[in-house]
């Protein structure tokens, strides 16, 4: 019993702590510039303002929000598609050079990104898409070595036989690929989503270095310019990362197990 | 086949249960065509694999080797931008060895690193123990442990500063309640680069536990029992028993953490700037700063090669290290 009770103390404490952060957010959003030195951190304002939220929803917020909703959007779709092509044509086709451009992706993974980012700043400063929408996109927009790795492994656990009897009747590999394989690997391709969705939705650097106009600049550079900014205290930074986390917060709690399952996906049990 | 499996093939089997003896597709097994009808669905399914392929590994070549290999190149050059690029030999690689900030960058890096990873990797075994025990709403411990890591990198910085802010920060306050003056955190040299590192382990503990808890739910009882029935005690059956079992899991999470770790950067740039007095300038900071704050794009291109070559070894040292200790196949 008494173990029992120890081994649930610990967990609500660790629960509170990795919690916690989160609920600064929301309070110190709420509060006035006055709140912010008169009340404890985790303590509400009274009464809460809304003021902060405001404030940021009339500067150029919305526009980074739209263009990070649109550059997520983006960059999901894109990954989804090509990775489910090449992870299929990986796994159940047999071509030429198969084993070693599959070795080379994977080699691939471990390249980090921070070693690659001045050049392919460079590169897209030399086909003159820097400050673009197609720059912004183009490095992550056709998959990622590490979303073919693991759509990869679901589809070599999907049957062998699955195919046969639509190979027989003739089907090629577009029409096995869209009528049978996809419809079974919906788990999967909704584990990549999430993935995607939330390091598009975080993205930083990449975006910090490609764009300079407000017409390209997403949610993450936004908020980190605000930081030092004239008259922006606690309590605006704050509001402005409820307005960043608060999509990815409920994106987490309804799909939880999908994120759950991506464990599954890298093969390890 | 095997080959194909590269880096994570060589540790032994039980990170990759589907691969030795995954199914082999009808393809597969036809692959030498009998007919001349044979050999035109042959090289249909070439002509589609390779369309299928065709995109993502234009990006791979486009976006990632082209870059690494003009990364390796442009090191070799002076290129401030304005002017045209110059080929300077090895003249910066010279520079780096004389350039006492760069190294004491690298030794940042690695300060960081060891004050994220051991712990992080430490207690989120400890939390993968603990939520596997059979009791009530592990599950919704388990989810509200997760939670950090799909949290933007940029705002934990805005939020953690604000944690630590010396004056009215929470941390400072709390301290304040039990009678302990708190240091300025960020603004102390000594403190600025653990309290980054410290998001960084409360942001991905809990999604390390996970990888933890799944291996530790491979695991079969039966190991446990006869353990059990030698006289083991719970502690030498953790060290015997689960750890090693755990290796792949290990392995993983050891190299994918230590990767991330090394190329820190987002809470580094909200946080501190790299201060105080360089403390938290770590290399992937540095690289940043003399590319696009000083345009020095020949010397940061060397830089980066520094730091590719440092993760290189580092990831090379764990895949020799965990390939000598996984020998259990129990599948």
């Amino acid at each position: 019993m008494l173990k029992r009770i120890l081994l649930h103390a610990t967990l609500v404490i660790g629960a509170f702590v990795s919690v916690f952060p989160f609920l600064l957010v929301v309070l110190t959003a709420l509060k006035t510039q006055g709140q912010l030195g008169s009340t404890e951190p985790w303590l509400p304002g009274i009464p809460p303002t809304f003021a902060n939220l405001s404030k940021l929803l009339r500067s150029g917020f919305p526009g980074y929000v739209a263009n990070t909703l649109l550059m997520t959007a983006a960059l999901t779709a894109g990954q989804l598609v090509f990775t489910t092509f090449a992870a299929y044509a990986f796994a159940r086709l047999r071509f030429r050079g198969r084993d070693v451009l599959f070795w080379l992706y994977v080699a691939t993974m471990m390249v980090p990104s921070a070693v690659t980012m001045i050049p392919l700043f460079l590169i897209m400063r030399d086909v003159g898409l820097v400050n673009t929408w197609w720059g912004l996109l183009a490095p992550y927009i056709l998959g990622t070595p590490y979303g073919i790795f693991l759509m990869r492994q679901y589809f070599r656990s999907l049957p062998a036989g699955l195919e046969e009897a639509a190979r027989i009747d003739g089907a090629g590999p577009l029409t096995i690929l869209v009528r049978i394989l996809l419809p079974l690997c919906r788990p999967a391709m909704g584990t990549l989503a999430i993935i995607t969705v939330i390091s598009s939705w975080n993205n930083f650097l990449w975006p910090l270095i490609i764009t300079s106009s407000d017409d390209t600049k997403v949610l993450t550079v936004g908020l980190a310019g605000l930081k030092g900014g004239v008259g922006v205290d606690q309590n605006v930074m704050m509001a402005g990362g409820l307005i960043a986390l608060a999509p990815m917060v409920t994106i987490f709690i309804v799909f939880q197990r999908y994120i759950v399952r991506s464990v599954a996906l890298t093969g390890l049990k | 086949m095997e080959s194909a499996d590269g880096v994570r093939g060589r540790v032994s089997s039980p990170a990759e249960p589907g691969d030795a003896r995954g199914p082999v597709s009808l393809a597969e097994r036809t692959s030498v065509p009998a007919s001349p009808a044979g050999y035109r669905r042959r090289w249909l399914a070439n002509w589609y694999a390779y369309l299928f392929i065709g995109p993502s590994l234009f990006g791979v070549l486009a976006f990632l080797l082209l870059p690494l290999v003009v990364v390796l190149g442009l090191s070799l050059f002076h290129w401030e931008l304005l002017s045209d690029p110059t080929f300077a030999g090895l003249a910066n690689y010279r520079r780096l060895a004389a350039d006492g900030d760069a190294w004491h960058s690298l030794w940042r890096t690695a300060v960081y690193v060891l004050l994220c990873i051991p712990l992080q990797t430490v207690l989120a075994v400890l939390l993968a123990l603990l939520l596997n025990q059979r009791a009530k709403g592990m599950r919704f411990y388990r989810a509200l442990f997760v939670v950090p890591w799909m949290a933007t990198p940029i705002v934990l910085g805005l939020v953690w500063t604000w944690v630590f802010d010396p004056r009215d920060g929470a941390l400072n306050r709390l301290l304040d309640l039990v009678g302990v003056a708190g240091p300025n955190w960020l603004s102390d040299t000594t403190w600025a680069l653990p309290a980054i590192a410290l998001v960084n382990i409360w942001q991905y503990t809990g999604y390390n536990m996970l990888f933890f808890l799944a291996g530790l739910q491979g695991i079969p009882q039966e190991l446990y029992d006869a353990a059990a029935i030698d006289g083991a005690t719970p502690v030498r059956r953790f060290f015997r028993v689960t750890l090693p079992l755990l290796n792949p899991t290990m392995f993983f999470v050891m190299v994918t953490n230590l990767i991330g770790a090394f190329q820190i950067f987002d809470t580094v740039y909200v946080m501190t700037n790299g201060g105080p007095n360089q403390s938290t300038e770590v290399l992937n900071f540095k690289i940043f700063e003399m590319a696009f704050r000083q345009f020095d794009f020949g010397y940061a291109s060397t830089l980066s090669t520094l730091l590719f070559v440092v993760i290189l070894a580092v990831t090379l040292v764990q895949v020799r290290f965990f390939s000598k200790r996984t020998t259990y196949d129990l599948s």
